[in-house]
């Protein structure tokens, strides 16, 4: 069980590395020589310094042009997945050891995961 | 401040802060806020976006290697995400009608208080072994690890139900100020349920990803998680979480307990000033 959760860790990791690390370089030859002030005020509902809005369908259009800001939202969101996929991985290896206490723990916490990430951010009160 | 020497500040700050974080147990926001927020400028809201995505770095970065050596007990870690995810949702729906500056004063006041018995076992090593019963029995909350000198640590949780409580309270101040959760972590099952240290904070570590992954969903849609920020943090922080497991495993309890204890009083202390605006 250690062995495996871990690999599905260390995958998640290196794929999200890999794609910042590429996302990184096309913003350093891009936008080392603006200022660093351009960067760090905020603007709700957007993402910053981008033409793409937040939403997950306007970050292919943004990662077939290249736009190192949506190729770094997408590692990011893989970065994201990846405690998600450990929680679901080990449904099926508590599955495997017969352990029905920790299927049903296991169940529950990623029911709750996934209302989190999915739902709350339709639900105003989350969001105030 | 040009753009490459910022993002060159963030990116070894953030070594530094994935190899501690990982060592403790918690997601390295503790360095990363302040250097945002005071030395570089960067707006509170983006600070905490980027803190939460440092903690999923830390947490996935490093519990790949503490799972792999068994270090991290992955039942005690599962049974005690009940709770903080609980706490979590229920923190951030609450987080609006929140007073912030009446909870970073309670919440930093818990965590000074929580020194004293810390440092009270300062030298301790392994804590005495409690007799394994009723719900820890149950869902059979003990494990063993193995130490780099060949020594084999048994451990029996106790106090489940307390260490549940610790950890919706840990939950709802990350869902709340969206800070904080690792030493509440590290606290719960350090005092209420008496477990190694370093069983605590890599358990601690491989908890904090999905309590963050919790709410990252609702400061990614509100476009809190800036790429020019995030993306040298991220790397940053996988260099050193690669870097501080390596550091840990060789690490003796006491050595973890101190330097915990350290990075409790810092929290602390930032939380208190934060309450007053600093």
């Amino acid at each position: 069980m250690n062995g495996i959760l871990s690999r599905v860790l260390r995958f998640g990791v290196l794929i999200a590395a890999a794609i910042l690390i590429f996302g990184t370089a096309l913003l350093i030859a891009n936008y080392s020589s603006a200022n660093s002030s351009d960067f760090v005020t905020y603007t709700p509902n957007q993402i910053p310094h981008s033409s793409v809005v937040v939403s997950l369908s306007a970050i292919p259009q943004g990662i077939a042009t290249l736009d190192p800001f949506a190729i770094i939202e997408l590692g990011v969101i893989v970065l994201l997945a990846t405690p998600v996929s450990r929680v679901l991985c080990s449904i099926f290896l508590f599955a495997a050891e017969r352990d029905t206490a920790y299927v049903k723990i296991t169940l529950v916490v990623l029911i709750l995961l996934l209302f989190s990430i999915i739902v709350t951010p339709f639900i105003p009160i989350f969001n105030a | 401040m040009l753009g490459s020497e910022f993002l060159l500040v963030l990116f070894f700050t953030s070594i530094l802060a994935g190899a501690l974080g990982s060592i403790v147990g918690l997601g390295g926001g503790v360095i990363i806020i302040p250097i945002l927020t005071i030395l570089l400028g960067v707006d509170i809201h983006l600070a905490i976006g980027a803190s939460i995505v440092s903690v999923i770095a830390t947490s996935s970065g490093a519990a790949a290697t503490y799972v792999k050596d068994k270090m991290t007990n992955l039942r005690i870690g599962m049974f005690l995400e009940l709770a903080t995810t609980a706490g979590a949702i229920f923190g951030a729906a609450v987080a609006a009608y929140a007073n912030s500056f009446f909870l970073e004063l309670v919440f930093g006041g818990i965590l000074l208080v929580s020194l004293l018995p810390l440092v009270r076992q300062l030298g301790e090593d392994i804590p005495p072994k409690p007799e394994l019963q009723g719900l820890a029995k149950r869902l059979s909350l003990r494990g063993s690890y193995t130490e780099t000198d060949g020594t084999v640590v048994d451990y029996n949780a106790t106090g489940p139900k307390r260490g549940l409580v610790g950890m919706f309270a840990a939950g709802l101040i990350s869902g709340l100020l969206g800070i904080g959760s690792g030493t509440f972590k590290v606290l719960s099952m350090d005092l209420a349920m008496k477990l190694p240290m370093k069983v605590s904070t890599t358990t601690s570590n491989f908890m904090i990803g999905v309590t963050a992954a919790a709410s990252a969903g609702i400061y990614f849609a509100r476009g809190d998680v800036d790429p020019f920020i995030v993306a040298p943090v991220a790397i940053g922080i996988l260099i050193g979480a690669f870097i501080g497991t390596r550091l840990l495993l060789r690490a003796r309890n006491p050595t973890v307990r101190k330097v915990f204890a350290l990075v409790l009083a810092v929290t602390a202390v930032e939380m208190i000033l934060r309450a007053f605006g600093v």
